[in-house]
């Protein structure tokens, strides 16, 4: 006891106060009677793996050197070199792609249990601009390894931007620092990956907490009044046990298929088949099938009816209310990744 | 309640159902990317015998180069180890007993051993003039000039490459894919064609190298994989030729092919140029194999270049039949007469006839104009070699006609006499003329208001016209380019570039010439160093001193 007593002369608080506050807010948070199930309990693992994200990039600051001269040198030593360098960065790239699928899972859930039904639906958009962050942190982090596959990727990721009206050009040559793909994009994107988006995707992270603590995670719909239990010990548990599980799965795909380093980029040129990573195979795809500038729009338009959603789906329930229309959303939102990713990974 | 729960089972299953596509299809895709990211060195699995075989090279440190060789090659991923090419039965000509062991090896895999896989090529490959056996067929008395010694390391090294081996088999599949990687990137490398094809008589690396192709191919071709497979009539993937694709590579249209005759016309190496007959029941005619290489050609350039590119080339050939038909007049006559004799022995002439023998000044001048200058002349012009069409062409067999009848008048040829004396510049072109108006390469408008012959007779056009044409009706020209011969002739002020006047521009560069001879007169002609000479022979200085220029230059 004397540390304590020892601390609270340095920090005049008042402990009983901090006790209840802690017991409140984290404790004996009241979590609802469905999520004793692990099939809804698992909201948290995008958080788990962002935790991991920012651990093993920390560690690979030590080595990674963002200039084009050294870059992919970098990377390859890490990958060859450093001592388990190769599970630090495998982590790493897989924990990207895990929280992808992550976050297309935990929104299947809040799709089909309509957890965004009033008065949530700010915490949906939150939600997807934390999507959206997601996707530029695996963006701009796969254009820092700077072999061939990953340089004509951020090319061709950026060069989306030329299609955007009027400010497209204005934004391209902001992030790329000039008209290609240069020395500038690197360090630009080095600064945004490791600088800007950790700041900005924990700020829409405690936001997108804080929001689900103020009004309490949504019950089922038509379950509802069936009970809460408290947070500590069961919600607890069930997290630490997804963090180890989610380990050993992010160490297993590491060993089993570890990240390679590929062929350094050689900007003048041109790969026969160019890729972006496989997250933005959808996007990709449209872009393909469609005019540029259709493509853009529709994407856009896309991308407008996901963040409205809940909105649009209210609308749906006063004027059909027999029909589920978020069941018609959830399977075409699904449905339209896993084709187009599936198509646009089979084809060259 | 039974409903509430019968919709949230159906919530669920539907949550589970996507859920669990999402994490099966996503990691499986993400999986398969993380894959590709990876050049892993292949497994190599081969039988238990020939990995006997490599432990025993490695740790006795017999040839381990060739084991570092085969795991490289794709045999060795295909687990094709040592004794499927190099196993023997008890009689074959070249079996041995591995002193290691009681395995019979074969010393040298040949053509019948690769056949066993690749019986196409190794078919293709026979049929093809690489497996021709002329240099043992006709002129195998060189060896007499050339002793045998010379020979082993000298042409057979290269002639090998049509080996009749004691199987039976033809050929030597490794002289281009070379062992024990059998690498294809090796195989397509121009320096590999370029071992054989080179040098004074036949420069063909040098002509590619000298060509818009081969400069390419130096600039960017390090970044080139030249590995890539042509089996299945795809685009070629590189950005300009090397020697395979356009002689054995496929394309959209064509099929790849070891049978590096499918697509020449001509056989522009041999004495005389003449349209190729080799192998036509199978191949076709000389205008079949023209129409292969030319569908080469069109995969990047437009097809009115192409028809203007080769025709220029084959009227060169043509051209070239012309010179050599001066040669040969006047080295016969002079034999005939008995001013040179001919190589003999036992009441029997040696060698081939046309060759005739080494031994006198005229001989050598008309083996030189054909095996040496009169190829670099042909095959300059059919592969973008300017400068071997032109100074190491032309210029040099122009320069042996003069010594021949230098030589002719010498020996008190009246004939040859007035042709020496004569002052005519006709005199030049003893022979019939090929040409057609214009280039490949454009207009140009004042080219052509320059040459002598042009200007000198009016009727030159009419008269080449009549040459073209008779070598048309002959056959040595297709109908397609006579009629491209003559729509040129139709509309010839066009391609000569005569109906445009440039004269402005032209005034402009012509002003700036008289400059710059003007300056050189200045600076150098109107020059004397005020010294005197120190070399005077009987106390008085010489003038009109000439260098005699060294003639060997450019032969071997």
């Amino acid at each position: 006891m004397r540390v304590k007593e020892w601390l609270l002369e340095r920090f005049p608080i008042d402990y009983q106060k901090f006790v209840e506050i802690n017991e409140k807010i984290f404790i004996k948070e009241p979590i609802p009677y469905h999520m004793k199930k692990w099939f809804y309990a698992m909201g948290a693992t995008p958080l788990i793996i962002f935790a991991f994200q920012v651990l093993t990039g920390i560690l690979l600051t030590f080595y990674y050197i963002p200039s084009p001269e050294m870059a992919y040198e970098s990377v390859r030593h890490i990958t060859e070199d450093v001592r388990f360098g190769f599970l630090i960065r495998g982590i790493h790239r897989w924990g990207s792609n895990l929280m992808v699928i992550a976050l297309f899972l935990h929104m299947v859930r809040v799709i089909f249990t309509r957890a965004y039904r009033p008065p949530r639906e700010l915490n949906w958009i939150i939600g997807v601009l934390l999507l959206l962050t997601t996707l530029t942190f695996a963006f701009t982090g796969y254009s820092l390894i700077y072999n061939q596959l990953s340089y004509w990727a951020t090319t061709v990721g950026t060069n989306f931007f030329k299609a955007v009206p009027l400010v497209g050009n204005t934004v391209l040559n902001f992030l790329r620092g000039g008209e290609n793909v240069n020395p500038n994009t690197l360090t630009r994107f080095f600064t945004i990956h490791i600088g800007l988006l950790p700041p900005v995707m924990t700020f829409l992270i405690f936001l997108h907490i804080l929001v689900l603590r103020l009004h309490g995670v949504a019950e089922i719909e038509g379950h509802e009044g069936e009970g809460h239990y408290p947070f500590y010990p069961s919600h607890f548990y069930k997290v630490i046990i997804a963090t180890l599980f989610l380990v050993t799965v992010m160490s297993a795909l590491s060993v089993v298929f570890p990240p390679g380093i590929g062929e350094p980029a050689t900007p003048d040129q041109t790969p026969i088949h160019i890729k972006p990573e496989w997250y933005f195979y959808p996007v990709y795809r449209i872009l393909k099938l469609l005019p540029l500038s259709v493509g853009i729009y529709s994407l856009v338009a896309g991308l407008i009816i996901l963040t409205f959603w809940p909105f649009i789906d209210e609308l749906f329930k006063q004027k059909m209310p027999k029909v589920k229309m978020n069941y018609v959303f959830g399977t075409l939102f699904v449905g339209v990744i896993l084709i187009l990713t599936v198509w646009e990974a089979m084809v060259f | 309640m039974k409903a509430k729960n019968d919709v949230l089972t159906g919530q669920k299953i539907l949550i589970g159902l996507f859920s669990f596509l999402l994490v099966a299809t996503l990691v499986i895709v993400a999986g398969v990317e993380m894959k590709k990211s990876i050049s892993e060195a292949p497994e190599i699995e081969i039988t238990a015998e020939s990995k006997q075989c490599i432990s025993c090279h490695d740790q006795k440190g017999i040839a381990p180069g060739v084991v570092e060789q085969w795991k490289m090659s794709k045999h060795a991923v295909q687990g094709i180890g040592c004794l499927e090419c190099h196993s023997a039965q008890k009689d074959d000509w070249d079996a041995f007993t591995c002193p290691e062991s009681d395995v019979l090896v074969a010393r040298h895999p040949t053509p019948k051993d690769c056949a066993e896989c690749h019986e196409q090529q190794v078919q293709e490959f026979a049929e093809s003039k690489h497996a021709h056996q002329f240099w043992v067929l006709k002129n195998a008395d060189r060896a007499i000039f050339e002793m045998p010694i010379a020979t082993r390391h000298g042409c057979e090294q290269c002639h090998n490459i049509g080996n009749i081996w004691p199987d039976k088999s033809v050929g030597e599949c490794d002289a281009c894919h070379t062992k024990h990687s059998f690498s294809k990137a090796v195989a397509r490398q121009p320096e590999t064609c370029g071992e054989c094809h080179m040098g004074p008589d036949h420069p063909h690396i040098e002509i590619y190298t000298e060509s818009k192709h081969g400069n390419i191919f130096k600039a960017k071709g390090k970044d080139w994989d030249m590995n890539y497979s042509t089996a299945d009539n795809q685009n070629i993937p590189i950005e300009a030729p090397v020697c395979t694709t356009c002689h054995m590579d496929g394309n959209e249209t064509q099929p790849m092919t070891h049978n590096v005759s499918a697509r020449l016309a001509w056989e522009s190496q041999a004495p005389w140029s003449y349209r190729t007959v080799w192998n036509e029941e199978k191949l076709g005619s000389w205008e079949k194999k023209r129409e292969r290489m030319e569908a080469i050609c069109k995969s990047c350039h437009a097809p009115d270049f192409v028809e203007m590119y080769m025709l220029t080339a084959d009227l060169v050939n043509l051209q070239y039949n012309e010179i050599r038909r001066f040669f040969v007049k006047w080295t016969k006559r002079l034999t005939e007469d008995g001013v040179i004799d001919r190589i003999q022995a036992d009441g029997k002439f040696l060698s081939n006839p046309v060759l005739n023998g080494w031994d006198e000044e005229p001989e050598k001048l008309m083996y030189y104009a054909w095996h040496h200058e009169g190829r670099r002349f042909r095959s300059g012009a059919l592969m973008m070699g300017a400068d071997f069409t032109q100074w190491h062409g032309i210029w040099e067999m122009q320069e042996d006609m003069i010594e021949l009848m230098k030589f002719a008048a010498e020996a008190g040829y009246k004939e040859a006499q007035v042709w020496v004396d004569t002052n005519d510049p006709t005199k030049f072109v003893p022979y019939a003329i090929y040409d057609v108006p214009g280039n490949a390469w454009g207009i140009n408008t004042r080219a052509n208001l320059t040459p002598y012959l042009y200007k000198k007779f009016p009727n030159y056009w009419e008269e080449v016209r009549k040459n073209v044409k008779a070598a048309f009706e002959r056959g040595l020209l297709s109908e397609k380019q006579w009629r491209y011969w003559e729509k040129r002739y139709q509309n010839k002020e066009y391609y000569l570039g005569t109906k445009f006047n440039t004269d402005d521009v032209f005034d402009i560069y012509s002003k700036r010439n008289d400059i710059d001879l003007e300056a050189m007169r200045k600076q150098v002609v109107e020059f004397e160093p005020p010294a005197k000479m120190f070399y005077m022979p009987k106390g008085k200085r010489i003038s009109g001193w000439k260098f005699n220029r060294s003639r060997t230059n450019g032969r071997h």
